[in-house]
C-alpha cells in the first residue's frame, strides 16, 4: 500500500518513483447565462507511482470536472480555470501552450471514461482506432499501427483478437468496449491513468473484469491510477486512497482502511450508513438529509452545514468554528488523515 | 418443492409480520418478440425470447426483489404483470383470475390495483403537466377512487405524504431535483389505491444519499397501506435490503428463488454464486476473503438461446446433461428452489459478524 508522503518534493521528474502528478488548489468555474457555477473550489492531491487514488463523490461534486481539467477536456467556454496548478513531469501544465501540453499528455497521461459506446467513433474499426495512437504519437506506418493494436487488444483480454481488429465497436459487448477504451488509454505506456467510473455503465459480473483487468495492468506498468466512483464498493475493493468530495472540494482523505473504519467527516459517515450492504440485510437505511447543493448557489460556511446532523449554528459553536459562516479547511486531524470539519475529532470520537 | 417454499416464506413473513394471502401467481410466463426482416413483406425470422417461462408468486404486505443483469427480461417481466404487454403463453393468475381473461370493468380494476414505477424520472413523467395534474391523472380514468370535490385537496396529502411540500402542486417537473422526481411518481401511483406496486429499478438513477431516502419511503408507504411489491434491481445489495424474498433471473427465466437470506448466504445455482461473488464489499476487513468467481464469455442472445441450461455455455459445472435438459426450478436439497442440476449451496459473501 502506498501513501502520499506529503513532505516529498513537489512533482519529481520521471523515473525518480514518488509523486507523478500533484493537483494544486484547482478551481474550476462555468459561466453561464444563468450564473456562475463554481464546480471545483480549491482541490488539491497528489498521485504516487503504483497508487489507485479514488475520488468518491456524488453528481455534481466535482469530481470530475477536475480530471476533465487535469485531461484539459474542459469545454472553455463555459468552463474557466480560474485559478490552481496541474504539476506533471515537473512542469505546470497549466503555465503551458496548448501544443506543450498535448505533447505531454498524449503520452503520459490517459483517460477512460464511463460511456464505451460514445467514446469511440462508430465508423472506424476499433483496430484503426488503437492504433491512431501509434500513428500520431509514434509515426508509425498504418500497417506496424495495426500490428500492436492486435498486441494491446491482446494485453487487455479480448478473445481473438487478432480476428475482431477489423470489427466496428457496435459489434463489441459493453465489457469488451471498455476493453477497446484502456487498450487506447495504455497504447503509449502513461504513467497516470485517469479512470471516470469506468464500470458504472457494465453489469455487475462484467464490472469486476474490468477492474481485474486495470489493477492487473497498473501491476504491470506501475502506472498510478485515478479512479473517479460514486460506488462505496468499488473503492474499497480497487484503491490504497480515497479523497472524498462534496461541492467542488475535498472534504475527507485518508487511506481507504482509515477512512471506511471510522470516517472524520459527517459526510462521508452519512455516504456510509446511506447504502445498503451485500454483506448483511441491516437494518434502516440512514439517509442524508436534504439534496445535494446547487453550485451555482453553494451555501456559506461549511457547503455541507445544511445537511449536516452535527452542525453547530451560533452559540453552540465554539468561536471561530460556526459551521454556517465560517468554512472548516482541509486539516490534518490524526496522522495520515485529513478532514475538512470543524468537528472532525467528535465524528472520530478521538 | 411448495412445501419447503411455503415454510420459508412462513418464516420470514414472521419477521416482518406482515405478509398475508396470495395476491399474484405467476405461471410458466412468456413472452417473445417477433424478429422481422424486409420493408414491405415483413417476414417473421425468429424470436427474442425475453420472458420464456418465469413462475413468481407474491403475497399481501411482501416485497419480493427480482434481480439480474442487463437484457435478462426482468423489465419485460414488469411490463407483463401491468398488462402493458400481452404475454405470449403462460398466465398471470391475480386473486385467483387469469388476467388475460379478465375484460372491460376486471380488467380496469386491475390495473388500478397494479400500479408500476419508472427508473427514469426524467422520462416517466410529462414535462408539460403541473405536479398536481400528474398525479391526479389516474382518477379521470378511475374516478369512484377520489370524490372530484376533495381532489385538490387529496393530491396535497399524497404529495404531503411522499415529503414533498404540498404547495408545490402547481409547479412543473423540471423545477424538481431527481430524488424529487421519484417521489412524484410514487404518488402518482399512490393516488389509485394500489394493492401491488412494480417498481422497475426505482432507485438506479439517483445519487446514493438520495437513494436511501426513497428506499426508506417504500419501506414507510408498505406498512402503511399494506402494500406489495415486486422490486426489480440490478443492485444486489438493495435487492436484499428491501426484499423479502429475491428471484434471480437469467436469460429469461428464474434460476434461483429463496428468502433474502438463502439466496444470499446459501446460493445454489452457479450463476447467482458468481453474480454474489461480484459486488464489491463495503467492509475493509473482508476484503480479499470473498471467493472470486469470475464468469467467463458474454450472456448468449436470447434470439438464440442455448439448448438445455441457459447458463451452460458460461457454467464450469456443465456436463452433457446440461445441454440436454433444461433443469427446472426445484427444492434439491437446498431449501430452496434452484435451477440447476448440480445445485450445491455454497458461500460466496462472507458474513460480516461486526
Amino acid at each position: 500500500m502506498t501513501r502520499p508522503d506529503l513532505s516529498q518534493p513537489r512533482a519529481a521528474a520521471p523515473g525518480t518513483g514518488g509523486t507523478v502528478l500533484e493537483v494544486d488548489d484547482l478551481h474550476v468555474e462555468f459561466r453561464t447565462r444563468s450564473g456562475v457555477v463554481n464546480a471545483v473550489n480549491g482541490v488539491s492531491y497528489r498521485l504516487a507511482e503504483r497508487e489507485t487514488l479514488a475520488i468518491l463523490g456524488e453528481s455534481g461534486s466535482g469530481k470530475s470536472v477536475s480530471a476533465q481539467a487535469i485531461m484539459g477536456i474542459l469545454d472553455t467556454p463555459p468552463a474557466v480555470i480560474t485559478g490552481g496548478g496541474i504539476w506533471f513531469e515537473g512542469r505546470d501544465l497549466l503555465q503551458q501552450s496548448e501544443e506543450e501540453q498535448r505533447k505531454v499528455r498524449g503520452p503520459g497521461i490517459s483517460m477512460i471514461f464511463q460511456d464505451a459506446l460514445s467514446s469511440l467513433n462508430p465508423v472506424y474499426s476499433v483496430g484503426y482506432q488503437i492504433g491512431e495512437m501509434f500513428r500520431a504519437h509514434r509515426g508509425m506506418s498504418k500497417k506496424d499501427a495495426k500490428k500492436r493494436a492486435v498486441e494491446l487488444m491482446d494485453r487487455v483480454r479480448i478473445p481473438g483478437a487478432g480476428a475482431r481488429v477489423n470489427d466496428y465497436p457496435h459489434q463489441f459487448s459493453g465489457g469488451m468496449r471498455q476493453r477497446v477504451m484502456i487498450a487506447m488509454a495504455i497504447a503509449l505506456d502513461p504513467r497516470v491513468l485517469i479512470a471516470d467510473e469506468p464500470t458504472t455503465a457494465l453489469d455487475v459480473t462484467v464490472q469486476a473484469q474490468v477492474m481485474d483487468l486495470l489493477k492487473d495492468l497498473q501491476r504491470e506498468t506501475g502506472m498510478g491510477l485515478i479512479l473517479i466512483t460514486h460506488d462505496l464498493g468499488v473503492v474499497n475493493e480497487v484503491a490504497d486512497n480515497v479523497a472524498v468530495m462534496y461541492a467542488g472540494r475535498i472534504v475527507e482523505r485518508g487511506t481507504v482502511d482509515d477512512v471506511f473504519a471510522n470516517p472524520a467527516h459527517p459526510y462521508t459517515d452519512g455516504l456510509m450508513s446511506s447504502v445498503p450492504q451485500v454483506e448483511a440485510k441491516g437494518g434502516r437505511l440512514l439517509p442524508i438529509a436534504g439534496q445535494p447543493p446547487n453550485l451555482a448557489a453553494i451555501p456559506s460556511g461549511c457547503p455541507f452545514h445544511p445537511r449536516c446532523s452535527r452542525r453547530r449554528l451560533g452559540a453552540a459553536a465554539t468561536p471561530g468554528r460556526e459551521c454556517a459562516t465560517d468554512l472548516p479547511p482541509l486539516r490534518l486531524v490524526v496522522p495520515g488523515r485529513e478532514a475538512a470539519c470543524h468537528y472532525s475529532e467528535e465524528v472520530l470520537g478521538v | 418443492m411448495s412445501e419447503s417454499t411455503t415454510g420459508a416464506t412462513a418464516a420470514s413473513g414472521a419477521l416482518r409480520g406482515a405478509i398475508g394471502e396470495t395476491l399474484l401467481e405467476v405461471r410458466d410466463l412468456q413472452k417473445h418478440f417477433p424478429l422481422t426482416q424486409g420493408v414491405l413483406f415483413k417476414r417473421t425470422v425468429g424470436h427474442v425470447r425475453a420472458v420464456d417461462g418465469v413462475n413468481l408468486t407474491m403475497h399481501r404486505g411482501e416485497t419480493v426483489g427480482l434481480v439480474g443483469e442487463s437484457g435478462c427480461g426482468k423489465s419485460t417481466v414488469s411490463k407483463l404483470l401491468v398488462a402493458l404487454e400481452k404475454p405470449t403463453a403462460g398466465s398471470i393468475l391475480y386473486k385467483g383470475r387469469d388476467v388475460a381473461k379478465m375484460g372491460g370493468r376486471a380488467l380496469k380494476e386491475y390495473r388500478r390495483e397494479v400500479q408500476i414505477i419508472f427508473q427514469d424520472p426524467y422520462a416517466s413523467l410529462n414535462p408539460r403537466m403541473t405536479v398536481g395534474d400528474i398525479v391526479a391523472e389516474g382518477w379521470s380514468v378511475h374516478a369512484d377512487v377520489a370524490p372530484k370535490k376533495g381532489r385538490l385537496q387529496r393530491t396535497q396529502e399524497l404529495l404531503d405524504r411522499v415529503g414533498l411540500n404540498p404547495d408545490y402542486v402547481n409547479r412543473y417537473p423540471h423545477q424538481f431535483s431527481g430524488g424529487q422526481r421519484q417521489r412524484i411518481g410514487i404518488a402518482r401511483a399512490l393516488a389509485l389505491r394500489p394493492e401491488i406496486i412494480v417498481c422497475d429499478e426505482p432507485v438506479s438513477a439517483l445519487d446514493v444519499s438520495v437513494q436511501a431516502q426513497v428506499v426508506n419511503l417504500l419501506e414507510d408507504l408498505q406498512d402503511e397501506f399494506g402494500l406489495s411489491y415486486l422490486f426489480i434491481a440490478h443492485d444486489l445489495s438493495v435487492v436484499r435490503h428491501i426484499s423479502d424474498r429475491v428471484a434471480v433471473m437469467y436469460l429469461g427465466s428464474i434460476v434461483e428463488e429463496g428468502t433474502d437470506e438463502q439466496v444470499y448466504t446459501a446460493p445454489s445455482h452457479p450463476y447467482t454464486q458468481a453474480l454474489l461473488s461480484s459486488v464489491p464489499l463495503h467492509e475493509p476487513h473482508l476484503r480479499g476473503q470473498k471467493d472470486r468467481i469470475l464468469l467467463q464469455g458474454d450472456v448468449p442472445s436470447p434470439a438464440d438461446p442455448p439448448s438445455g441450461c441457459r447458463f451452460r455455455t458460461r457454467c464450469w459445472k456443465a456436463q452433457d446433461i446440461c445441454a440436454q435438459e433444461a433443469p427446472a426450478l426445484v427444492d434439491r436439497g437446498q431449501g430452496h428452489p434452484s435451477a440447476c442440476h448440480f445445485a450445491e449451496a455454497r458461500t460466496v459473501v462472507p458474513v460480516d459478524v461486526e
